[in-house]
C-alpha cells in the first residue's frame, strides 16, 4: 500500500510499504479515506522527536471504513465508518477506567523506552515515534488500529469526512484545554497560537463560559479565522509586544487563564530565542519554551495554565518563580480523546459546531509530502490539510 | 545444551573489560553497565537496532540530565525500583487491578510464562514444576537451561531456580502482595543472572545480552497487559518503509 513515512529533518515520502494485517485479537484494520496533518507532525517533521526511524509510517488523525476485524472485537462491523482516536488505549487498566486515555498503562509496547526518558510510560500513539509505541500511523491506505472496542467511534449519519475527522485529534484538544483551563464565568481566555489547536481553543473557551477570548498568532490568516470566525480579539506579537498588549487590555490584571496552543517548535525572537536554538543544536535543551514563559509571565495571579502545546524533554530558563509566587495552577498533557468522542459527535450532529471550518487543504495522499511543506511553512494560507489515499 | 561456551569465545576486548572492571570494581564496567543495561536496552536480545535508536535519543547532555549519569564517572542514580544488590540483579514492582490468587494463577501457568517471557526466550513446560528456556543472543549465540519451583505459596509468592551449574545461572521470584487504596495487587519481580558464587553466568548473560533490569520491567509490563486487557501490545507486522514487523 501506500504510505507516507519519515526519512528524517524535513523528509517526507510516499513509500510502498506492506499491508497491516491484524495481529492482536482486539484489532480491527481500517481502509482509510481521510487523514490530515496535525501540528504535532511537525515536531516530527523538525526532527525534534526522539526514537523516530527512516521508514516509519505518520500520521495520527484518522478515519475510515472497517475491512477487517479481530474476533475478539465486539462493537465494529466490517463496513463501518469509524474516526480513530490518536490515543490507543487498553480500556480496562486504571487509567482508562478514570478516562485518563492518554495514560494507559498497557498499550505501548515499548513503554521501557518512554519509562527511562519520563520516568512512566504514557499510551502508545499512531506514527509518534518508537518511544511513544512504534505503531504505524494513518496518512497510509490502511491502518492496524488496536482495542477496537475501545478507540474508534462509529459515524452513522451523513456527517461529511470533513466535519468527522477533527474528532480523532484537535476539536477534543482544543476542548480538553479548554476544560483544563478552569474557565470561571467573567474569565478572560488568552490563546497561544491560532492552528487548528488553538482554533478550538477559542471555540471550547466560548462553550465553556468565557467572557472574552485573546488570541495571539503572527499569520493575518490564522488570526482574521480566530476573528472573525472564532470571536476572538487578536494580538499579532510580531507586532505588539504580547505582556504590554495583554495588561493594557485587561487592566494590568492579566488574562484568567492562558493557552499554550503553540508546544515546542514555538517560534521566538531575541536574545534568548537565539541561545534556546543554540541549546538544542548542542542538545543542551530539548525544547524552546517561549510560550510558556511569556504565558507565565502573563497569566493573572492564581489563574490556570493549560498547556496542550506538545513538549518533549528539558526546557530552560522557566521562571518557575513567578509561576510558584503568583499562584499559577499547571494543567496539560496529550488529550484523552475517547472521553470526548460522543459529546462532541452529537454537538457536530446537532449541528452547533462544524469542525471543517479549520480545512483549507484537501489532497491526495500522494501529495502528502509537498503538503507537509506547504503547512510548516504557513504558505499558501495553509491552516489544516486533510490528505486522501 | 548451548551451542556456544562463552568462556571460551570472549574476544579480547571484552576480556579486558571484564578484567578492569573486576579489578577496580571500575568505573567502567559501571559505564557500560549503565550503557547496555536497564532501560537502555529495551527488547535485549532481539531488538539490535532499537539500542542504536535508543542510544541516539540518550545522547550527549540529555543522556546526563535524564538518567542521572555523571559523565566521567559512570555514576549513576539508582533507577526507580531497582535493589542495591549490584548489576545482575534486580527487583521491579508493578501494580495490576486484579486480585492476588487470580495473579498467582496466570504465573503458575506455564503458557502465561512463555507469552510475558516471549520478548527474551523461548519457554515450554517441562512437567513436574520445571520450566525450560530458550534464550537466543546477537550472532547467533544461544542458551538454554531448566528452572525448577523451589519454593511454591499459593496466592503470595512463586520461587525458581535453575541448577547452579547451568549455563546461565539463575533463580527468579515473584510475590503476590495487596496494593493499597483497592488498587489491585503489587507484583514484585526479582530476576538474577549472577546468583552468589557464580560469575561465570555473569559473563554469558552480557554475551548474551540479557539485561535483568530490562527482562524484569518487561516482563511485568506484559503480564500485566495480559491479564488487564487480554492482550500483550505488540508490532509484529507492523508496516513501514522497511518493511513488516517490529524495527525490522
Ligand atoms: N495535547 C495534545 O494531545 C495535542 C494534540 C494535537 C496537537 N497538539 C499540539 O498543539 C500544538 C499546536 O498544534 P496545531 O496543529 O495547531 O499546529 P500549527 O503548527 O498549525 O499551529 C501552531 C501555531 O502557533 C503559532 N506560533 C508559533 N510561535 C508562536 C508564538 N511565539 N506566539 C504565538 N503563536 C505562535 C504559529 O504561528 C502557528 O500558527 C502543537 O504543539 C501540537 O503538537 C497537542
Ligand atoms: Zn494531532
Ligand atoms: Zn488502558
Amino acid at each position: 500500500m501506500k504510505a507516507l513515512t519519515w526519512h528524517g529533518k524535513q523528509d517526507v515520502r510516499v513509500e510502498d510499504v506492506p499491508r497491516p494485517s491484524l495481529v492482536n485479537p482486539n484489532d480491527a484494520i481500517i481502509e482509510v479515506t481521510a487523514t490530515a496533518i496535525c501540528g504535532s507532525d511537525l515536531h516530527l517533521y523538525h526532527d525534534r522527536i526522539p526514537s523516530m526511524q527512516k521508514g516509519d509510517i505518520l500520521g495520527h488523525e484518522t478515519m475510515g471504513e472497517v475491512v477487517e476485524i479481530g474476533n475478539e472485537v465486539e462493537s465494529l462491523e466490517v463496513g463501518d465508518r469509524v474516526v480513530v482516536p490518536f490515543t490507543i488505549s487498553c480500556g480496562s487498566c486504571w487509567f482508562c477506567e478514570e478516562e485518563l486515555y492518554s495514560l494507559c498503562d498497557n498499550s505501548n509496547p515499548n513503554a521501557e523506552i518512554a519509562r527511562s526518558m519520563l520516568g512512566h510510560s504514557p499510551a502508545g500513539l499512531y506514527g509518534y515515534s518508537h518511544m511513544m509505541g512504534g505503531y504505524a500511523g494513518g496518512q497510509a491506505e490502511y491502518l492496524r488500529v488496536p482495542y477496537a472496542d475501545v478507540g474508534p467511534i462509529t459515524i452513522d449519519s451523513d456527517v461529511p469526512d470533513e466535519q468527522a475527522l477533527f474528532l480523532s485529534d484537535v476539536f477534543p484538544t482544543g476542548y480538553m484545554a479548554a476544560e483544563n483551563a478552569d474557565i470561571e464565568e467573567n474569565d478572560t481566555v488568552a490563546v497561544w497560537g491560532c492552528g487548528a489547536v488553538g482554533q478550538f481553543c477559542i471555540q471550547s473557551a466560548w462553550l465553556l463560559g468565557a467572557d472574552r477570548v485573546i488570541a495571539i498568532d503572527r499569520f493575518p490568516e490564522r488570526l482574521s479565522l480566530a476573528r472573525d470566525h472564532g470571536d476572538a480579539e487578536v494580538i499579532n506579537y510580531e507586532e505588539t509586544e504580547v505582556y504590554d498588549r495583554l495588561m493594557e487590555m485587561t487592566g494590568g490584571r492579566g488574562p484568567d487563564r492562558c493557552i499554550d496552543a503553540v508546544g515546542t517548535d514555538a517560534h521566538g525572537t531575541g536574545v534568548t530565542a537565539a541561545s534556546d536554538r543554540m541549546k538544542q543544536r548542542l542538545r543542551l535543551e530539548d525544547d524552546r519554551p517561549y510560550v510558556l514563559r511569556e504565558a507565565i509571565k502573563c497569566c493573572r495571579k492564581g489563574g490556570t495554565l493549560s498547556v496542550p502545546g506538545a513538549y518533549v524533554g528539558h526546557v530552560d530558563t522557566l521562571p518557575f518563580g513567578a509561576l510558584m509566587n503568583k499562584g499559577l495552577t499547571v494543567k496539560t498533557g496529550q488529550t484523552h480523546v475517547q472521553r470526548y468522542l460522543d459529546p462532541l459527535l452529537q454537538q457536530i450532529e446537532e449541528g452547533e459546531i462544524d469542525p471543517s471550518f479549520v480545512l483549507t487543504h484537501e489532497r491526495p495522499l500522494e501529495n502528502g509530502p509537498e503538503m507537509y511543506e506547504t503547512f510548516n511553512n504557513k504558505e499558501d494560507d495553509c491552516i489544516k490539510v486533510i490528505l486522501r489515499p | 545444551m548451548a551451542t556456544h561456551d562463552t568462556t571460551h569465545e570472549r574476544d579480547a576486548g571484552e576480556a579486558q573489560q571484564a578484567g578492569r572492571a573486576a579489578r577496580g570494581g571500575g568505573w567502567l564496567r559501571q559505564a557500560i553497565t549503565v550503557l547496555i543495561s536497564g532501560a537502555l536496552v529495551v527488547r535485549g536480545v532481539r531488538k539490535r537496532s532499537l539500542r542504536g535508536i535508543v542510544m541516539a535519543v540518550l545522547g550527549g547532555a540529555i543522556l546526563v540530565r535524564t538518567m542521572g549519569i555523571t559523565p566521567g564517572t559512570g555514576e549513576r542514580e539508582r533507577p526507580v525500583g531497582r535493589a542495591a544488590t549490584g548489576g545482575t540483579e534486580v527487583t521491579r514492582s508493578i501494580t495490576i487491578g486484579r486480585p492476588a490468587d487470580e495473579l498467582y494463577e496466570a504465573w503458575r501457568d506455564p503458557g502465561t510464562m512463555s507469552e510475558i517471557m516471549g520478548h527474551f526466550a523461548e519457554i515450554q513446560s517441562a512437567g513436574d514444576d520445571r520450566l525450560h528456556w530458550t534464550v537466543h543472543g546477537p550472532r547467533g549465540w544461544e542458551a538454554s537451561w531448566e528452572t525448577r519451583i523451589v519454593d511454591d505459596q499459593p496466592g503470595e509468592l512463586i520461587r525458581w531456580r535453575s541448577p547452579t551449574d547451568a549455563m546461565v545461572p539463575n533463580e527468579g521470584v515473584v510475590r503476590f502482595d495487596e496494593a493499597p487504596g483497592d488498587r489491585g495487587t503489587k507484583v514484585t519481580l526479582s530476576i538474577s543472572f549472577d546468583p552468589p558464587g557464580g560469575n561465570i553466568g555473569e559473563a554469558a548473560a552480557r554475551r548474551l545480552d540479557l539485561v535483568p533490569e530490562t527482562i524484569a520491567g518487561e516482563a511485568l509490563s506484559r503480564f500485566k497487559s495480559l491479564v488487564e486487557s487480554g492482550e500483550i501490545p505488540s508490532l509484529d507486522e507492523n508496516p513501514s518503509g522497511r518493511g513488516s514487523g517490529d524495527m525490522v
